[in-house]
């Protein structure tokens, strides 16, 4: 198996914490807010329903 | 002249109606109505009032000839009074000015309301429901939420409070 080979463990770390910022920094930027904002407009519009009903 | 035939030809229920006046206008305008046609009774009755003296008649009835001379040479010069209506006419006029531009400024106004409600009912009318919206139109109709949605994600908080209450959540533990 290559990857337990030492020659590449420095290569393996870097990519390996390389890719996790550029994860967090993603999610973080892109798609968590959009969740965000899906869920406010949900609990929204679920805010006039209910307003509605009751009126 | 011209006054009286334009008042003669105000059809004054029709006005009430057409207009859609109630309350305090249409009550104002009703008293306006009684006002003018009283006066215009009161004219009318005065107008039927005999204007001539018979002198002759009281000079064969009264002895003192004198006093019928003078009363009958008092009403040969008598001079009606007359009033200078020039500067009530101004006012009128004046007055008449700047209703028509008030109620033209008020026409505007109601104009621009009805644009406005008519965008309103169109709006309303052409409502779709809310599984066919997209979460950038709600946004879009609601401000609020992209601001909240920043506050959220700058302290660092991605769940919406009162969301899991509400929706729950897939969540195993």
């Amino acid at each position: 198996m290559p990857q337990l080979v030492p020659f590449y463990f420095v290569n393996e770390i870097t990519f390996t914490f390389a890719i996790i910022a550029i994860n967090v920094y993603i999610l973080s930027k892109y798609i968590l807010p959009r969740f965000v904002r899906l869920f406010l407009s949900r609990t929204f519009i679920s805010k006039l329903l209910d307003n509605s009903i009751n009126k | 002249m011209a006054a009286r035939s334009a008042a003669l030809k105000v059809d004054w229920a029709k006005i009430t109606t057409s207009l859609g006046l109630r309350g305090q206008t249409a009550a104002s305008l009703q008293a306006f109505k009684k006002r003018n046609d009283d006066v215009r009774r009161k004219l009318q009755q005065l107008k039927e009032l005999p204007t001539t003296v018979d002198f002759a008649h009281y000079r064969r009835v009264l002895k003192n000839q004198a006093i019928v001379d003078e009363i009958e040479r008092r009403f040969n010069a008598f001079q009606p009074a007359t009033y200078d209506l020039n500067r009530q006419l101004k006012a009128i006029e004046a007055f008449e000015v700047e209703a028509i531009k008030n109620a033209e400024a008020t026409k505007e106004k109601v104009d621009l309301e009805l644009k406005d409600l008519e965008k309103t009912l169109k709006n309303i009318e052409e409502a779709r429901p809310f599984e066919d919206l997209t979460v950038d139109e709600v946004a879009a109709a609601e401000p609020s939420i992209d601001e909240k949605t920043t506050k959220l994600v700058t302290k660092g908080r991605w769940s919406v409070p009162g969301y899991k209450e509400r929706f729950g959540d897939l969540s195993v533990l």
